[in-house]
């Protein structure tokens, strides 16, 4: 046992020692697991940046209250008298002052001049009630101040900043005819409002005609479990009948959903197409080596060196530079892709600005990849140096 | 004994090495016809756009409404020749997944402006006029769906809801039509504006877009200049533009995708230049002595060349025929199945040319280095080296 231990050190050992005679060669396959794996986790990264985004904006114990079969806040429609009635329903908390923490909003898209491409993309304008931040958490102004009620001022997103041209504090932006001051800039713990604009509900009703209608109505509940009674308040008034409630959580889980799903379609899909000329690499570079070696493993062969060994040596080899290639590209990922801000149009038809976010987990995901590579483009030829007949391994052939 | 039989035989000496070699080159070229296309049929809107086609939105977003008067005062301005309204629905057949692409449409002039573009049998045109509940559905949207001429279908909306308080409108397929051109994407439905500003509950008179075809592209930028100050300063300010510059903003709104495709398929052919050029280096220094042999039996320098240049592009070409079939199987079999909304996926001629012309260019890049040493190899080394 001691003895085979041995022995496979050595031929590994060997092997490794070899490598730089099959630099060229090596390398290239190093390279190709790499971009395999760079390739999957950008998309990786990439997904669960975004759902990272939605994910961070849904609390469990925020209700958002919608017309029922609404996918999105755009084509969800409140009534006024509803919204009354929505503010006397059961278990929903009360602020400082102790009215109920409900804001009845309104959800409009505007054109941005998206900074990447200089072409005009889909903004949210939110016209919040007064009690919308108190409603959310964390929401905090990092600059400059709250829209003043009653005013056409608005509040910016921190997100949209980085991704859309002409939203800085002081600015003026205009809408069709409305003219809108940016007089503050909010953080919300990188979630997907920092991707809105806030406005003050009653002046975008008037600004874009929209008097006495509201979209969704958020809540904050005493607490999570309180949305079971809230749903049965709609659903036994018939004049709420047709709203349906849903926790924050949930509602923004739906939406990362739809994206996520056809991101990770793409991701995976590729990098195993990819995977296999990679493997294709690996295959041959193994199979290389076995040859290049022939002589040398025939010898060891007729000294009394088993099968085994030979086999340890190439799969080691194989794996090693799998192994390297995934570091390289994982390292990579890291380097390129991680905290790079991208805007996409989501769910409810407006941008989202979200950032690449590479985690430890799916880093290893992708060298596991690199490994699967590494481990079926080793095995076959490490199988053929481990059965290599001596006598002809001798002769070179 | 031809070249191209000396190539065949030198290159499939090692069936395992080559078998390998074109696995990696189709793999790259499986990718890169496959996102070639799927690039393509997101830009194909641009493509297909007419030069002379304008687009009116409202100023603020092309979500937000115009009113319906603006379609009348629109046709008056010289040099418009042709205006239609189109107002997007927002439609999905029984499931909210199964999202179509639904627009509601004056038809006259809808008929009008699209027609050249759009082939609608003569019936079909008369019954669309004539039928308020009737649809004109796409052949590609009717295949996909299995719906025929006299089918009765419910579409529901998801931001658009009857009077009744229902979501769902119920259409008569009253014709199919299909694209004059293969590229025009005929995943889609239209139907009657009076009828859905009859039965909807809100927002009553308004209008999506306006669409409009001039006299000529020429007078594109006086006619959207117009129109733009015709509405400033009113309550719904106007923004036009041609219809390739906004399909291009929109497809845009989605992501850099071109940057994105760009990435990949480079990441693919980086890998297969790597792995295939240091292969065909290292079986044409494994045949040395034999280029030696064939040198003093007087095959000349740049017949080596040939020799050895032929068979790396019949590499490439192998390979990469083999993946763009591939790529088309593969288009094929999806094309069924993704979202609704996505347009027609086809492997364009163009994306297969440019596929053949990167063959030839890998097949060279790859295989010069080892054509030039094996040319530039003198009889004496070649014979020497061990």
């Amino acid at each position: 046992m001691r003895s085979l231990l041995l022995q496979i050190t050595a031929v590994t050992a060997m092997n490794l020692k070899s490598l730089p005679k099959r630099f060229w060669l090596s390398l290239s396959t190093v390279v190709a697991v790499a971009l395999v794996v760079v390739v999957l986790l950008a998309f990786l990264a990439m997904q669960n940046g975004f759902q990272h985004t939605l994910d961070s904006a849904g609390a469990k114990d925020v209700a958002v209250i919608l017309r029922g079969g609404s996918q999105s806040e755009v084509a969800s429609v409140i009534a006024r008298d509803q919204v009354r009635l929505i503010e006397e329903a059961p278990g929903i908390a009360k602020g400082s002052d102790g009215k109920p923490l409900v804001s009845a909003e309104l959800y409009l898209v505007v054109d941005g001049i998206k900074h990447s491409s200089q072409t005009k993309a889909n903004l949210p304008l939110r016209g919040i009630g007064q009690e919308g931040a108190a409603v959310r958490k964390g929401i905090t102004i990092t600059a400059g101040r709250m829209f003043a009620p009653g005013s056409n001022e608005i509040v910016v997103g921190k997100a949209l900043l980085k991704e859309f041209d002409g939203l800085e504090l002081g600015q003026t932006v205009t809408f069709g005819t409305g003219r809108w001051k940016v007089v503050g800039v909010f953080e919300a713990a990188g979630s997907v409002f920092e991707s809105e604009i806030w406005a003050d509900l009653p002046v975008v009703q008037s600004f874009f005609k929209r008097d006495n209608v509201f979209q969704t109505v958020r809540v904050r509940l005493v607490n999570p479990a309180a949305l079971a009674g809230l749903q049965r308040y709609l659903d036994t008034d018939p004049r709420l009948k047709e709203l349906e409630a849903k926790s924050e959580a949930a509602y923004f889980a739906e939406q990362a959903s739809r994206t996520t799903d056809l991101i990770q379609k793409l991701g995976w899909p590729l990098a195993i197409a990819m995977a296999f000329g990679a493997l294709a690499g690996a295959l041959n570079t193994m199979y290389s080596s076995v040859a290049a070696r022939t002589t040398e493993i025939a010898t060891l062969r007729a000294i009394g060196f088993g099968g085994l060994p030979a086999f340890v040596g190439t799969l080691t080899e194989s794996l090693l530079l799998a192994l390297i290639g995934g570091v390289l590209g994982a390292a990579a990922t890291f380097l390129t892709f991680n905290g790079l801000s991208a805007a996409t149009l989501g769910a409810s038809f407006t941008q989202v600005v979200f950032s690449f976010k590479l985690t430890p987990a799916l880093a290893a995901e992708g060298v596991s990849l690199a490994l699967i590579v590494g481990l079926v483009g080793g095995i076959f030829p490490s199988i053929r140096a481990a059965r290599m007949p001596i006598l002809a391994g001798l002769y070179g052939r | 004994m031809t070249n191209f039989m000396l190539i065949r035989k030198n290159l499939f000496r090692h069936k395992l090495r080559a078998s390998l070699m074109i696995v990696c080159i189709l793999t790259a070229f499986a990718i890169f016809g496959v996102l070639g296309s799927i690039e393509h049929a997101i830009n194909a809107g641009q493509d297909v756009a007419a030069a002379d086609r304008l687009v009116v939105v409202n100023k603020i977003n092309f979500t937000q409404p115009l009113p319906i008067a603006y379609f009348d005062r629109v046709r008056a301005i010289e040099g418009v020749q042709q205006v239609t309204h189109v107002n997007w629905f927002g439609g999905y057949y029984q499931d909210p997944k199964n999202s179509l692409i639904v627009m509601v449409v004056d038809p006259t002039t809808y008929m009008e402006v699209y027609g050249n573009e759009l082939d609608i049998s003569s019936a079909a045109r008369q019954s669309f006029i004539r039928e308020r509940t009737g649809a004109l559905v796409g052949d590609a949207m009717a295949k996909k769906w299995g719906w025929k001429v006299g089918d009765h279908v419910p579409i529901a909306s998801s931001i658009f809801t009857q009077k009744n308080g229902s979501s769902s409108w119920d259409f008569t397929v009253v014709g199919i039509f299909t694209g004059k051109k293969p590229e025009v994407d005929t995943n889609f439905m239209v139907f009657q504006y009076d009828y859905f500003n009859e039965t909807r509950a809100l927002g009553k008179d308004q209008i999506g877009w306006i669409t409009l075809r001039t006299a000529s592209p020429a007078l594109n930028d006086r006619v959207a200049r117009t129109i733009d100050q015709m509405f400033a300063n009113s309550p719904y300010e106007t923004a036009t533009d041609t219809e390739k510059a906004f399909s291009k903003a929109f497809v845009a709104q989605f992501g850099n995708i071109a940057l994105i495709v760009e990435l990949v398929v480079g990441a693919a052919f980086v890998t297969i230049l790597m792995i295939v050029g240091n292969t065909l280096m290292m079986s044409v220094r494994e045949r040395t002595r034999e280029i030696g042999v064939l040198k003093s039996l007087g095959f000349s320098g740049g017949r080596i060349l040939r020799l050895v240049l032929g068979e790396s592009i019949l590499v490439a070409l192998t390979g990469g025929l083999a993946g763009l079939g591939l790529a088309v199987l593969f288009i094929l079999a999806i094309r069924d199945n993704v979202g609704g909304l996505l347009p027609k996926i086809i492997l364009s001629p163009e994306i297969a040319l440019l596929g053949l012309a990167l063959m030839l260019g890998f097949g060279i890049v790859t295989g010069l280095v080892p054509a030039l040493n094996a040319m530039r190899l003198r009889i004496a080394v070649a014979l020497g080296r061990n």
